[in-house]
């Protein structure tokens, strides 16, 4: 299976306290970039889909990472590809100058591109949490979709099980590839996802794999290929403009009750949680 | 129940710092032997170690402590969750940066190598023994095995598969190492029959691996006394075939294990080699008697391995206290303490956990900025010797780092105690229980001033070896190079009182050692243990001071490019305050130690064993 990832950088959202909204902008400087954690379940799904889940895993299949920003996102892709993805591209353009719908413009000449059996996607960007791109990018190629995918199980003749978690129980989707996936947080746990090759009850590690020591300093020597955003979406601007930014309000203080019988009369008059 | 959360703390910002801009590391890479490093791969690499740390081997702190290790039918059980973790590191190639290529690593610059120790050490002190000592065992194989011997145990042992420890010492023999008395007599084979006892030893057994190779230092029959007559041999826990597996036991035994003031995650065994005659052994090398020198040559690099043990566990006591002074509100502001009803305010706002907070800061960057120090000129060796460097260049940085090796284990160990005791007495009561990591990290740290030599054998080490090591110039050499900073930044505006503090440090650690000279020279020479470790601290103390300081002239450099919004103004900020602090608050102590070794007190010397007290 050929899979496309596309990930994004966001600001360490760890670092949330140094982040200084002005009028007409969010101010970066001195910022620490992570991948969104979103794509980062994304590329380990995408590496669960694409090995044999063995332990000595053996790769049975191709990754290939897309990201769009400027020359510093290079970090995120090679992150990526010490992870264990084969290939990446990186299509040049600044983050101001984005919107959801170019983004998935961008993308869909990629995918037109590459061709890949699956695209896999985080299910929102922690940043601007606009949960856009995948569902737009679905509706562009007109491929088979789901969302929130919580378990990802690849069958017998290639079609995928989806899991989507939803209020009160579990959707199951069967998608025909090529298809587009977002998914969600247990999507990395040990037994959401299992390729064609895996071992039934084979159990990963919880969690986003580590890259290996070895990988880092091997993956400088994977390709990376750069693209102008230009032509991959000809005559596309950016449709959105921002107007204000505004940092949330300060928390207030607690109260201290004296008993449990002021606090449920608290929780019942004033904040009318009963 | 014991807590299954990371407490680790790390500031990431300043290993950029020290790696990059104090020690610039990047000027040795893409030429040999460090041709495939940069500054991005290095980055990547410590942003791994740091997660690994914090998702598997922080979570097991707390575990390893309370549930410690168990002896049972034999075997050492380790605590819960070890095998997985140290199963995950090997997997993902964890231990393989420092290694050379040969054997399927990386052949990282030690500058780099440190920081992943200190990244791995901080989170988990205890379980990285494991590891550590394996590799230090496997060097000692690389290093001084036959081809057929390193070609056996070497890429196993890197790899995780088997363990290694470090036995030396005995029941009788634990600073007098020389008085061991295992004993190993040559079998028809050329292999040797090995017996005897050994105590305390690391890592002596454990569930970790499927064989452990013990190096067990001992002697062979009509060898001299002493040190002299010992030899090192590779004992393997279990024997093994030519391909590794597994045949069956070598005869050693784990008589117990002791338990423990920290550490408890890390075994520590006795164990006993040939009880029935049937343990054999393999001389390491080709010739007897070798042992203590190929000993020593490692034990080198393990002595800066634990200095960074000190300071990977002071650093994270230091940001645990800082966390904590943050969020605990007590009392008003000193501003306000007449009025009752001012607010209550964050203890980071009371001026004695204030000092608290910077005595430690200080402490901890300056540690690691000595450490990065002789990591560098370790690397800068290195580096010189496969470009062509000269002679006189080479044996200057190997020079440094030989006079760097005791500064960098006793006084980072001897600190780590009390910075984590600092780190406590900032929490309150709230530190003194297991609520908070900072109790268990004053434990662990203890033993840190014990093993791998003393501190005061480091001390001796100092003032008998290494200030007279090359007849004297590299201890000199140091003292120029401290010179020529003052000199250089003596008119600086900001920092003119602290470089003048730096001087007269330098001034009194120079005349001291003058002072030792005519000691040795009247043959007084007990005078020198009575103060050798107060003049290590000196020395330490002196060239934390310039480190820090000379970070405080980058830290200036580097903030004119920024405004006070960004954060890394509030970093070099920091910087600058740590390196007056010092300067201002510590390096007046070692001109006040000058003076009181210049009173030349014998009284530890004259008093009476009977006088000590009446019981």
């Amino acid at each position: 299976m050929k899979i496309l990832v596309a990930i994004k950088r966001v600001a360490d959202p760890d670092n949330a306290n140094k982040v200084k909204p002005t009028a007409d902008k969010v101010d970066t400087t001195g910022l620490e970039w992570k991948p969104n954690p979103f794509d980062e379940y994304a590329l380990e799904t995408a590496l669960r889909l694409t090995e044999n889940g063995k332990n000595n895993k053996v790769r049975q299949g191709e990754v290939v990472v897309v990201t769009i920003g400027n020359k510093d996102t290079e970090t995120q892709l090679r992150s990526a590809l010490a992870t264990g993805a084969d290939r990446a591209i990186r299509v040049e353009a600044e983050d101001t100058d984005l919107d959801g719908r170019l983004v998935a413009a961008a993308l869909k000449s990629v995918v037109d591109a590459e061709k890949p059996d699956l695209v896999l996607l985080g299910k929102q960007v922690v940043d601007g949490d606009s949960n856009s791109v995948g569902q737009m990018l679905a509706q562009l190629l007109d491929y088979p979709m789901a969302t929130f995918a919580a378990t990802i199980q690849e069958e017998a003749d290639g079609r995928l099980l989806v899991g989507r978690e939803v209020d009160g129980g579990v959707l199951s989707l069967r998608l025909t590839t090529p298809a587009i996936i977002t998914v969600d947080l247990r999507v990395v746990a040990p037994t959401s996802v299992y390729s064609k090759h895996t071992d039934a009850g084979f159990k990963y590690s919880d969690g986003v794999r580590f890259a290996a020591l070895p990988a880092i300093m091997k993956a400088k020597k994977k390709p990376l290929d750069v693209k102008a955003l230009a032509d991959l979406a000809p005559g596309k601007t950016n449709g959105s403009s921002y107007f204000r930014f505004e940092a949330p309000p300060a928390r207030a203080a607690g109260v201290k009750v004296p008993d449990v019988a002021t606090l449920v009369n608290k929780l019942a008059t004033e904040a009318k949680a009963l | 129940m014991a807590h299954t959360v990371n407490r680790y703390k790390a500031d990431i910002r300043e290993f950029h710092f020290v790696l990059f801009e104090q020690f610039k590391i990047q000027e040795l890479f893409g030429k040999a032997p460090f041709d495939d490093w940069s500054e991005e791969v290095a980055v990547a690499i410590i942003d791994e170690v740091h997660r690994f740390g914090t998702e598997v081997l922080g979570p097991l702190n707390a575990v390893g402590d309370e549930q410690g290790c168990r002896l049972e039918n034999g075997q050492v059980l380790t605590p819960d969750g070890f095998k997985e973790a140290w199963q995950k590191m090997y997997e993902a190639g964890f231990k393989s940066l420092s290694i050379s290529p040969e054997f399927g690593g990386q052949g990282a610059p030690t500058g780099l190598s440190a920081i992943t120790t200190e990244l791995s050490s901080g989170p988990n002190t205890a379980f990285e023994m494991y590891p550590g000592l394996t590799i230090g065992a496997a060097e000692l194989i690389e290093a001084f095995g036959t081809e057929e011997q390193r070609e056996h145990y070497c890429g196993r042992m890197f790899g995780g598969t088997w363990g290694g420890t470090m036995c030396l010492t005995e029941a009788q023999a634990g600073s007098d190492v020389g008085e061991a008395s295992t004993t190993a007599v040559k079998n028809a084979d050329g292999s040797y029959a090995i017996k005897g006892s050994k105590i305390f030893i690391s890592g002596g057994d454990q569930d970790l691996t499927e064989n452990i190779i013990h190096m067990v230092l001992a002697r062979t029959p009509g060898a001299p006394k002493g040190t002299k007559g010992l030899s090192l041999f590779i004992v393997p826990k279990h024997r093994t075939d030519a391909e590794g597996n597994v045949t069956g036991p070598n005869d050693v035994s784990v008589s117990a294990i002791e338990h423990k003031m920290g550490i408890n995650g890390s075994s520590t065994c006795q164990l006993a080699f040939g009880d029935n005659d049937a343990c054999i052994g393999y001389l390491l090398g080709t010739e007897e008697t070798r042992g203590m020198r190929q000993m020593f040559q490692m034990m080198n690099y393990a002595r800066v391995g634990v200095g960074l043990q000190g300071l990977a566990v002071a650093s994270t006591a230091y940001l645990n206290a800082l966390e904590y002074a943050k969020e605990r509100k007590q009392g008003p502001s000193v501003r306000n303490f007449k009025s009752a009803d001012a607010p209550r305010v964050p203890i980071i706002e009371h001026p004695d956990v204030r000092r608290m907070l910077l005595d430690m800061k200080a402490r901890v960057e300056g540690i690691r900025a000595l450490i990065a120090k002789g990591a560098s000129h370790l690397d800068r060796a290195n580096s010189l010797k496969h470009t062509g460097g000269s002679e006189s260049e080479i044996s200057y940085h190997e020079g440094q780092l030989e006079l760097m090796t005791p500064l960098i284990k006793a006084y980072s160990s001897d600190q780590a105690f009390r910075i984590c005791e600092t780190a406590i007495q900032v929490h309150g009561g709230a530190g003194y229980t297991r609520d908070f990591p900072v109790e268990q990290y004053c434990r662990d740290s203890k033993i840190f001033s014990i093993y791998e030599g003393t501190n005061h054998i480091q001390a001796l080490d100092l003032v008998a070896r290494k200030l007279n090591l090359g007849g004297g110039q590299y201890a000199m050499a140091l003292l120029q190079d401290i010179g020529k900073f003052v000199e250089k930044h003596q008119a600086s505006e900001v920092f003119r009182k602290s470089i003048g503090k730096l001087s007269e440090a330098h001034g009194a650690v120079s005349s001291t050692a003058m002072q030792f000279m005519t000691w040795f020279q009247a043959g007084e020479m007990e005078r020198v243990p009575l103060v050798a470790n107060r003049f290590l601290k000196m020395m330490s103390e002196m060239v934390i001071g310039w480190l820090l300081l000379d970070a405080a002239m980058i830290a200036c450099e580097r903030q004119e490019a920024l405004d006070q919004e960004h954060p890394d103004w509030s970093f070099y900020e920091g910087k600058k305050h740590a390196a007056r602090y010092f300067a201002l608050n510590v390096l007046p102590e070692v001109v006040a130690s000058a003076e009181t070794i210049k009173l030349g007190d014998r009284s530890p010397l004259d008093i009476p064993d009977a006088a000590f007290a009446t019981v």
